[in-house]
């Protein structure tokens, strides 16, 4: 409901700016998966440390225009999520700037709906740096594969209590993953759930 | 970011750079069961590598039973050809759900344009994809391709010729002055040659004069090779002939000489040690240790890319030696001379690489006069046994009076075997077509192979069953054209090595062809026209191929690292793509054969 409301009041705000064309309806048949990885699990001091995003196109992922943006390295970078991402401060060194990375980001999703494995956490941290620099927030439809899984299982199989993690259900759609905890791989993997979910799966196992 | 598999051929004809390319150009795809990918007459716009699922090829003008043309699973790659081709000829089916990498077509041809062996891989024939492999194989291994790519013609000296009316002094002061071993000496167009040890012999046992014209000494049987065989294969020649140099001969001129130590110059391994050590060898002890390193010579020289036909050349003359051997050991020069004898089987064939069970049998002349054979003969199959030779299970042996015979008795009982036609006379009869001489009098075998095609060779009746046997075990390929994948392994040797012998032998039967190894026969039976010289070369790889495969899990069993005790059962989920794919296409060659067989020899029914 507030995202609603604020989504009018950017759309407003931003109608005869640069971004305007982001806050029109989409009717192309594409999509976009998104993965980030961040310096840590709270939305609201997490940092972003790099960005990808893949194209659907139909039952295509389309991995060969796939963006992959690495961010000069946060201040809140430490040893605790480098465990996790594998990306230490030196790694990023010629990442983009912030503002940069956001810029190219925008320009590659444009208006599509997007994909995501527990999208909502990624939607947030992305909208918190957003904000203060652009003066809006994502405005693509958005949609949580994790949570399509779920629904998709109690549709199917009511019986059972899924267990929703992100290697299981890739195993349980049968997709490989792909270099799991780099931002681009899970996007990758991440789509390809998305396409085995919409051919039905779970349906015709 | 793409998890690829691209340490597999073609992948592995790019550099670094191009593999970057092809990881940054690709893009993933999903298919469902019973999705088409690309149907036919379909222009072709992706390349497709597997990453999991399988893909059937197939042909829909055909009718059911035959439409299935390959089947892809897991790292295989297809579409190329629809490519280079601009519309795909068949259609390709989703057999089971797949998750496939696609280039795009200008990716493709960009590649195929700056890597010319990566373009050059997609029109290939089995035999160059073998070629592939084995190379693949020289550079992992230590690198001898160096030796293997030598040709008689690098390694050879000028000859020394000399006219025929030179004396013994002038031909020792030529020697000298261009340190030489050996000179020619031409005679009325033919060329002789003399070697040091001739010299000698002749100055000092024999006191001729220094005077006396060296021709008088001259050998003029030459052992000679031509210029752009391969070295290996004069290397062969010698140990074969026991000489130490052969007469390099193009266009019955003497071009040049190969000594064996400039050979081994060049190859500095371990056969011409062991041969050696064979010549040498006084006792049985003696030999059976020299016998005893062939298996780790033969782990040398596979280790070091050499190809499979050449080792199998040098082991059957190495194997002969050591059987000639024994029997000079223990058997008198008068006895010899009065008979010969035959090794059989794969031996005869010599295509065993490692020891085989000794199959064997002894010709005598009809007038022999050897009271205490029997005896002899069964000293001769326990010395082999020593030797590592095991005992023949079936019992072909000399220690086996039915194995022992005189010229007219072996006439006899190669009559009575093409008049009875059983499995077991059949059985006899494919035995004895094998059969090579190693020791003795080989003359007496000839006759009696003259004798075996009179009889046989235009009896079309006994050529088809004879050649039935050929159809008895069925490639292991499945209905659709694809491997079979049983949990044990397939079994090369009746699937494969068997019916592509047999067939050639039931062939060389028929058009009288005296060569016992298959690889010759082949040779032959292309050269009279018998078989289409593609299709001979094809055969003769697949059975390389075979050969190969089985020669490999022997040698892991050598090694210890693999336990099953049946190196003819090969596990097809344990090889890579390229190798399972040349496994596929060399059964499918048998099939063809074992069609031509059928067609050939009226076995339809």
């Amino acid at each position: 409901m507030i995202r609603s409301l604020r989504r009018v009041a950017d759309r407003r705000r931003q109608a005869d700016g640069r971004y305007g064309w982001l806050f029109s309806p989409y009717t192309g048949d594409e999509m976009v998966a998104i993965d980030c990885e961040t310096t840590g699990l709270d939305t609201r001091t997490a940092e972003l440390v790099s960005i990808a995003a893949v194209r659907i196109q139909g039952e295509r992922v389309l991995t060969s225009g796939s963006l992959d943006l690495r961010l000069q390295p946060p201040a809140s970078l430490r040893g605790d999520s480098i465990k996790i991402h594998r990306m230490r401060g030196v790694d990023l060194n010629d990442g983009d700037e912030l503002g940069e990375a956001l810029e190219k980001f925008l320009d590659f999703i444009g208006n599509r709906p997007l994909l995501g494995w527990c999208i909502d956490y990624d939607r947030a941290v992305i909208d918190r740096q957003l904000r203060p620099l652009f003066g809006f927030s994502l405005p693509n439809a958005c949609l949580d594969v994790a949570r399509l899984y779920l629904r998709e299982m109690h549709r199917t199989r009511p019986q059972l209590e899924p267990t929703v993690n992100f290697e299981s259900v890739a195993e349980a759609l049968n997709v490989p993953v792909m270099g799991r905890h780099t931002a681009l791989g899970d996007a990758t993997t991440t789509a390809l759930m998305y396409i085995r979910l919409k051919k039905g799966a779970l349906t015709t196992s | 970011m793409v998890d690829m598999d691209l340490s597999q051929p073609p992948f592995t004809l790019l550099d670094d750079s191009g593999r970057e390319r092809v990881v940054r150009g690709v893009d993933l795809l999903y298919f469902n069961r019973g999705e088409i990918i690309l149907d036919a007459g379909q222009p072709g716009e992706f390349v497709y590598i597997i990453h999991k699922g399988e893909v059937a090829e197939l042909d829909p003008h055909a009718p059911s039973d035959q439409a299935r043309i390959a089947h892809y699973t897991a790292g295989d790659l297809f579409g190329a050809i629809s490519i280079l081709k601009g519309s795909s000829r068949y259609r390709f089916k989703v057999e089971q759900e797949s998750l496939c990498y696609a280039m795009p077509k200008t990716l493709f041809e960009h590649l195929c344009d700056d890597y010319p062996a990566f373009a050059d891989f997609f029109q290939r024939g089995l035999a160059q994809k073998t070629r592939l492999l084995a190379e693949r194989r020289a550079e992992s291994g230590v690198n001898m391709a160096g030796f293997m790519l030598a040709r008689v013609s690098a390694c050879m000296r000028a000859p020394l010729i000399v006219e025929a009316t030179t004396s013994i002094a002038a031909a020792v002061n030529r020697l000298n002055e261009s340190h030489a071993d050996s000179l020619l000496v031409g005679k009325d167009g033919r060329f002789g040659v003399v070697t040091k040890t001739d010299l000698l012999n002749a100055l000092v046992m024999e006191g001729a004069t220094q005077a006396r014209p060296v021709v008088t000494i001259a050998h003029f049987e030459l052992v000679s090779a031509a210029p752009d065989q391969y070295l290996f294969e004069a290397l062969v020649q010698m140990t074969r002939h026991q000489v130490a140099r052969v007469v390099v001969v193009e266009q019955d001129r003497p071009v040049g000489v190969v000594e064996l130590t400039d050979v081994l110059s060049h190859f500095s391994s371990r056969s011409y040690m062991v041969s050696l050590e064979l010549e040498q060898a006084d006792d049985l002890e003696a030999l059976a240790r020299a016998s005893a390193r062939l298996p780790e010579l033969v782990q040398a020289l596979m280790a070091q890319g050499i190809k499979l036909r050449f080792v199998m050349d040098l082991l059957a003359a190495l194997n002969g030696r050591i059987v000639d051997k024994a029997y000079q050991l223990l058997v008198a020069p008068r006895y010899r001379a009065q008979s010969c004898l035959l090794v059989m089987g794969s031996e005869g064939r010599g295509e065993q690489i490692l020891k085989t069970d000794q199959d064997n049998a002894l010709i005598v002349t009809d007038d022999s006069d050897w009271p205490d054979r029997e005896i002899a003969m069964q000293r001769f199959t326990e010395t082999l046994y020593t030797l590592g030779y095991p005992p023949c299970p079936g019992n072909i042996m000399v220690s086996n009076p039915a194995w022992v015979d005189s010229e007219s008795g072996w006439r006899r009982t190669i009559a009575r075997w093409v008049e009875r036609r059983d499995g077991a006379s059949l059985m006899n009869l494919a035995i004895m077509l094998d059969a090579r001489g190693v020791a003795g009098d080989t003359r007496l075998l000839d006759r009696v192979r003259e004798h075996l095609f009179a009889s046989c060779s235009h009896d079309e009746l006994l050529l088809s069953y004879f050649a039935r046997a050929a159809l008895h075990f069925a490639a292991p390929l499945t209905l659709f054209g694809t491997l079979k994948t049983p949990r044990h392994g397939i079994d090369i040797k009746k699937g494969g090595i068997f019916p592509i012998v047999h067939g050639v032998r039931t062939l060389a039967l028929e058009c009288r062809i005296n060569e016992t190894s298959t690889l010759a026969r082949l040779a032959a039976l292309a050269e009279q026209g018998r078989l289409e010289a593609d299709f001979a070369a094809d055969l003769g790889e697949a059975l390389a191929l075979f050969i190969e495969l089985r020669l490999k899990q022997q040698l892991a069993q050598l090694d210890g690292r693999q336990n099953s005790d049946e190196p003819n059962l090969v596990v097809v989920q344990s090889l890579s793509s390229l190798e399972r794919d040349l496994l596929r296409q060399a059964l499918h060659i048998v099939k063809d054969f074992q069609q031509r067989l059928t067609h050939r020899f009226h076995l339809e029914y």
